[in-house]
């Protein structure tokens, strides 16, 4: 009799945690959703809210928006952070919750830059910046959440569910992208179709709201509220104590800031150098980073769960210090995957096609270059040069040499090289998942209850968010340093490994140093 | 091993230190040769946010570990 009600008991809280797992993840993956639409939709989002005049800083001016939600993502941490320590984790991470499917179905709805003009990319910023203030309390609530309600022993396991949402979030975002774009045809998507993976968020967010309000909240802060063991001061407590201070910075310097760096080089920087670097079609690329992450995804389970068996510390560094050694060859490898100077020209196969249109009082001029190649690449170069009808306007875009064709290249790759493709990419998720997979219980083991959501978030936005999160922006810096003259190639596209390549080997030396591996199975108090 | 961590612990106050000097030189370099929009919008993302944090981590943990404080495994 005793035997089946403790087997009934250890049932229900199976199931509970389950429970407990399925709705914080939910939440947290559609919070990563918003997050990274913004991010995948960085170039069309330029063109929509930044003048067009120069794309280059049209670019840069998106990805300093993009980063904008990632640096503001530690404030986020510290506010949210100091609500959770007091008030409880549950309200709180609902909160950001509502605040990020708000921010991210606004900016689905803000005019582009042709009808408010400067308005447009000042709304956008704001709005980012709520989205990244959101996430920053959206993360930490949920690992913190998800932990305190996980026996010793499996945290590791329980908590990586949380870590796969990251992943999942742009898989979904790059899912949804995709589906939308093949459905209203690319003009149609870059014209007004982007908006709607924006607008669709506050469905899916409606869904978790709905389902997060269900929740109870953490067992461990109820429990501490009712011995009147909360912080009063959470803020101060974290970062004035040394001894808590001390653990933030182990956390940032040996964990999160070399965690952070080879989870964006492996999926954001991955993607951008295959469109960027090797000009890889849209779709295809995006499928390549698709597929690659669908396979790595379970990875994410297998290392937070092994971690509860050998300890966090050895899995993180370990995923680190391949990824310092092996970058270089893998992006070389990628590289010359793609490259059409390796490859045999079918030149009877080539055909240029030109064509004139008069829109509105421009006449713009397109001239599409296909080729074909022996191993079954192809390749197509679009130029599009727009020139004023007026002969006044042409002269001074002639004068200030701003009369400049766009040029669009698009390689697509045989199945072999597509196949090759994912290979490259999919090691590098194997990377991520190794730093990313037991950061999270790595995280709250080493903070007490009453300041954990605190302590937790700012290690961990700004390793992540900040160290991370800036790779895009000094990647894409780093290799335009190479670039002999405007339009000419740069010398050298493997640059921009530089700085995750410098930050992981700081990391991974500090940690090794520094962080002990006997954290696996401890209690949290 | 102690010895090793303290001892490091002084490299990281050097880096934190040394970086400063280094990045605003560079900013000024790039900016000087091409003040556009671009480039100070790059290095004052750099010189506002990243900076900072890695200044100031790397130096206050380089002294907690120059002071023995890492002896004992975080």
């Amino acid at each position: 009799m005793a035997q089946n009600v403790t087997n009934v008991s250890q049932t229900e809280e199976v199931s509970s945690t389950r429970r407990v797992i399925a709705a914080s993840s939910v939440g947290t993956l559609i919070e990563w959703y918003d997050f990274y639409i913004f991010g995948t939709l960085a170039k069309i989002i330029s063109e929509q809210f930044f003048p067009k005049d120069n794309p280059t800083a049209a670019l840069l001016a998106t990805l300093a928006t993009f980063a904008a939600g990632f640096v503001i993502r530690p404030f986020g941490a510290l506010f949210f952070g100091r609500l959770g320590d007091l008030i409880g984790r549950k309200y709180t991470f609902l909160v950001t919750l509502v605040i990020m499917g708000g921010s991210t179905f606004a900016i689905g709805l803000v005019p582009g830059y042709k009808t408010i003009g400067f308005f447009a990319p000042a709304i956008v910023f704001i709005l980012r910046l709520l989205q990244g203030l959101a996430l920053g309390g959206e993360y930490g609530g949920a690992a913190t959440y998800v932990a305190e309600h996980s026996p010793a022993g499996q945290r590791g396991f329980w908590t990586s569910f949380i870590q796969t949402t990251a992943t999942l979030g742009l898989f979904l975002a790059l899912g949804v992208i995709l589906i939308v774009r093949q459905t209203l045809g690319v003009e149609t998507f870059s014209d007004w179709g982007w908006r709607i993976p924006f607008i669709l968020s506050a469905l899916l967010v409606g869904v978790s709201v709905f389902i997060r309000m269900k929740m109870s909240e953490s067992p461990m802060f109820v429990k501490m509220k009712k011995e009147g063991k909360t912080s009063s001061n959470p803020l101060a407590e974290s970062f004035k104590e040394k001894d808590n201070l001390k653990m933030v910075l182990i956390a940032l310097l040996g964990a999160t800031a070399g965690q952070g760096v080879v989870w964006y080089t492996g999926q954001f920087y991955a993607l951008s150098f295959l469109q960027n670097a090797c000009n890889v079609e849209f779709v295809q690329s995006n499928m390549i980073i698709s597929i690659a992450l669908l396979i790595g995804t379970p990875f994410f389970i297998v290392f937070g769960a092994l971690s509860d068996k050998i300890g966090r510390k050895y899995i993180m560094m370990a995923g680190m210090l391949i990824a310092v050694i092996s970058y270089k060859p893998i992006y070389q490898a990628m590289y010359d995957e793609a490259a059409l100077k390796t490859k045999v020209e079918m030149v009877d196969k080539t055909t240029v096609e030109t064509k004139e249109a008069v829109k509105g009082t421009d006449t713009i001029t397109t001239t599409v270059t296909k080729k074909a190649y022996e191993d079954g690449t192809t390749y197509k170069e679009t130029v599009k040069l727009t020139v004023p009808l007026d002969p006044v306007k042409k002269a001074e875009l002639v004068a200030a040499d701003k009369l400049k064709p766009e040029t669009k290249k698009e390689v697509t790759l045989p199945e072999n090289s597509y196949y090759k493709m994912i290979g490259f990419v999919l090691i590098q998720v194997i990377f991520v998942t190794m730093v990313y997979g037991p950061i999270a219980a790595f995280l709250v083991e080493i903070f007490p209850t009453r300041i954990r959501y605190t302590s937790m978030s700012l290690p961990y936005h700004i390793g992540n968010g900040v160290f991370g999160g800036l790779v895009p922006l000094i990647s894409t810096r780093l290799v335009e340093a190479t670039r002999p003259a405007p339009g000419l190639p740069p010398a050298d596209p493997l640059a921009g490994l530089m700085y995750p390549i410098l930050i992981a080997s700081v990391s991974f030396v500090i940690g090794m140093l520094y962080i002990s591996n006997k954290t696996n199975n401890m209690d949290v108090e | 091993m102690s010895l090793i961590k303290k001892l490091f612990g002084i490299v990281w106050s050097i880096m934190g230190v040394g970086i400063i000097p280094l990045v605003i030189m560079q900013a000024m370099k790039e900016i000087a040769a091409k003040p556009s929009e671009e480039n100070w919008i790059f290095w004052s993302i750099v010189i506002v946010v990243l900076m900072p944090i890695i200044s100031f981590s790397l130096i206050t943990f380089g002294i907690f570990a120059l002071k023995g404080e890492y002896d004992v495994l975080a």
